[in-house]
């Protein structure tokens, strides 16, 4: 199938990881966010990206300016021009995606197909919202993504074989391989990485070991390249705890349930690696919390 | 019969039509900034006829249909059919193993050129595109796959075979393959035929220096040895390639960097060379102006590009038993008398010495260079791998046409 453009709704950290992806893969992409202000922000964490990509050797400024000029930032979907995909990369929320999902449906032809990032949220709940549940699907990207070399992707109850085709051949132009995984909230990766990650934090908070040698431990013993702790702080700890709340609603086991150090990280504004601290300490970061 | 010779970078393509029986060419051109916004056409016809114009090529495929419109042009155009194009020669950066001469363009040959892909990621694909694009606007045209690898495979296994565990010479073909073979083939007859002496009497050493560069060491007419090796990263110094250095050095900075496969691959590919030591362009016409202002680093560059060079000339002239004849060819060796000079600078004693003046006052020319007592001679050299691809392609689709009936 021959993927020209691409409409994405949510500048945050997804969105952008997508659109980043999406243009280096020369496919045009338009990107809206509801904030104004995001928008520009999100237009900006793009080029600060390229620009880290450019200082790890793995891009040229030639090459960025042109990835760049291939991603267009649009006020809302009614400018936005017809697209192959219609992405939505808005908070894990339910009703807001069912909103987004409404708006794609009303705005975009027959022919675009209409993607959900979600993770969490069961997406025949989300196809209900539109008129097309045969065009609508599952791409559950990771971040960041522009370096995660693999998306699942899940289609719902009546989605097409057609329309999953194209999913894949969406990821296999942005060089992802496709891990098809059946609808089931959390899908692989969020569903096995949360209780690990919950149980690295309850080791913690027992005393068992502080978070850089739970971390050491887990890397060294078993040839992870991260271990479970950074990784929590790199997705962001109130992002974690929304997917794990989310996880806990939908299928009810306290497995999936916040560890209460989780929490009070999140109520000390500890998120990770954006606020400088969260398990582990990075640079510019404020004093450890062990 | 009249040929399309395409040759498809990453964002350009730049073609030449002949009369390929007559080894006339009719017209020339490029297109450039493909993909890139405000794309820009130059078209010259023999005649003199000159076009630049402002084109819409987001892609290969728009490039090459602009290059066929502007063959048909009224005003500009030398024809008055797309069916007076027979064939299509694409220039192909890798050939493998599989390719020791150029080949009619099939399917299959498509799937061995696209199994070449990584061993040239910066070439391979868009030679595929410019093949795809010429299948959907010249149906049923043949073309044919003239290989920059093919013209080394008489590289004997010593000069081929890298001291690593054989095992990954069988398991990923890795050896040295060498590049731009039409280049050093025609550079090294044309020398032949400029000394009145058969090409099998002479040894050469070819210099094809432009924003990649190679050697090579011609024995009888046989390549016998290239710097460029598994991939057009090593050899000499490049725009933004770094040629040879110690392979620990790479595990080094993949460790204290933490990249990626990917990212020292673009770190070695698009940011070393010039660009990398200078700091200042991969060009070398700025590196030289930068390094007459006095510019450390554009004269360490300088420095380090001609050293190199050097280098190769002695070991090439080791490895054949000796030289008859030094070739420079390519953008910078037609176009530069000052890199030729360093490069030969302190090689008395090999019997090569320039004739300073017609040197410098060389550029873009064809001509000898060294002076009259040279027991070596200095060529500089224009090299035209479009009419080595025009009579290539010719000679296959004529054999083929025979066949066919």
């Amino acid at each position: 199938m021959a993927i020209d453009r691409i409409f994405i709704a949510g500048a945050g950290r997804m969105g952008q990881g997508i659109a980043e992806a999406a243009a280096t893969a020369g496919i045009k992409v338009d990107i809206s966010d509801i904030d104004s202000d995001k928008l520009d922000q999100g237009m900006a964490g793009i080029e600060s990206s390229l620009d880290r990509t450019i200082e790890r050797w793995a891009l040229t400024a030639g090459e960025k300016r042109i990835i760049l000029s291939r991603i267009k930032p649009v006020m809302d979907i009614q400018s936005a021009p017809e697209a192959d995909f219609a992405i939505e990369a808005v908070p894990e929320n339910l009703d807001l995606k069912k909103t987004v999902f409404a708006s794609f449906d009303e705005h975009f032809g027959d022919r675009t197909i209409l993607v959900t990032s979600t993770s969490t949220l069961t997406i025949t709940d989300l196809a209900r919202a539109t008129g097309r549940p045969d065009r609508i699907v599952g791409m559950h990207f990771l971040f960041p993504v522009p370096h995660a070399a693999m998306v699942e992707v899940s289609g719902a109850l009546k989605t097409s074989e057609e329309t999953l085709r194209a999913a894949k051949s969406l990821a296999g132009r942005m060089k992802k391989r496709v891990i098809e995984v059946h609808e089931y909230p959390g899908f692989v990766t969020t569903r096995v990485m949360i209780p690990f990650i919950n149980e690295a934090a309850y080791a913690v908070m027992e005393g068992v070991a502080d978070a850089a040698d739970v971390d050491e431990a887990i890397k060294l013993g078993f040839g992870f390249p991260i271990g479970p702790l950074e990784l929590a702080d790199m997705i962001g700890l109130d992002d974690l705890m929304i997917l794990m709340e989310s996880l806990f609603r939908e299928l009810g086991d306290f497995k999936y349930k916040p560890c209460p150090k989780i929490r009070r990280l999140v109520r000390a504004g500890r998120l990770g690696k954006k606020t400088g601290s969260g398990f582990l300490n990075y640079a510019g970061g404020e004093g450890d919390l062990r | 019969m009249k040929i399309l010779v395409l040759n498809s970078g990453s964002s350009s393509v730049k073609y030449k039509f002949f009369d390929a029986l007559k080894n006339l060419c009719h017209a020339e051109g490029q297109v450039e900034r493909i993909g890139l916004g405000g794309s820009l056409l130059h078209h010259k016809r023999m005649d003199g006829d000159r076009i630049r114009t402002g084109v819409e090529a987001t892609d290969h495929a728009q490039a090459i249909e602009t290059v066929i419109a502007t063959l048909l042009s009224r005003n500009h155009g030398v024809i008055a059919d797309k069916t007076e194009i027979d064939a299509v020669g694409h220039r192909v950066a890798h050939g493998g193993e599989k390719f020791t001469s150029s080949a009619l363009v099939t399917e299959e040959v498509k799937d061995s050129i696209r199994d070449c892909i990584e061993l040239a990621p910066l070439h391979n694909p868009h030679n595929l595109r410019g093949m795809e694009a010429c299948e959907q606007l010249l149906p049923g045209i043949p073309q044919v796959a003239v290989f920059d690898t093919a013209f080394h495979h008489t590289m004997p296994p010593h000069a081929y075979i890298y001291a690593v565990p054989y095992i990954l010479y069988r398991r990923y073909g890795i050896r040295r393959y060498g590049f731009h073979g039409t280049s050093h083939r025609y550079v090294a007859a044309r020398a032949a035929e400029k000394m009145g002496r058969p090409l099998e009497d002479l040894n050469v050493i070819t210099c094809h220096l432009g924003n990649g560069s190679s050697m090579a060491a011609i024995s009888k007419g046989n390549s016998v040895d290239t710097s460029m090796g598994f991939t057009p990263l090593e050899g000499l110094v490049m725009g933004t390639r770094c040629g040879d250095l110690d392979p620990a050095l790479v595990l080094y900075v993949m460790g204290k960097e933490s990249l990626t496969v990917s990212e020292a691959t673009a770190m070695l590919n698009k940011h070393s060379g010039l660009a990398g030591i200078s700091g200042i362009s991969s060009d070398m016409r700025e590196i030289e102006d930068e390094a007459a202002a006095g510019q450390e680093r554009a004269v360490l560059a300088l420095d380090i590009f001609t050293y190199r060079i050097r280098k190769y000339i002695g070991a090439y002239a080791a490895a054949m038993g000796g030289v008859d004849a030094i070739v420079f060819t390519g953008g910078i060796g037609s176009n530069s008398p000052l890199v030729r000079a360093r490069s030969l600078e302190g090689l008395d004693f090999l019997g090569v010495s320039i004739d300073t003046d017609v040197n410098a006052g060389c550029l873009g020319c064809d001509a000898e260079v060294s002076s009259a007592g040279s027991r070596v001679k200095v060529f500089t050299i224009l090299t035209d791998e479009e009419l080595v691809i025009a009579s290539d392609t010719m000679r296959i689709v004529s054999s083929f046409q025979q066949q066919r009936g």
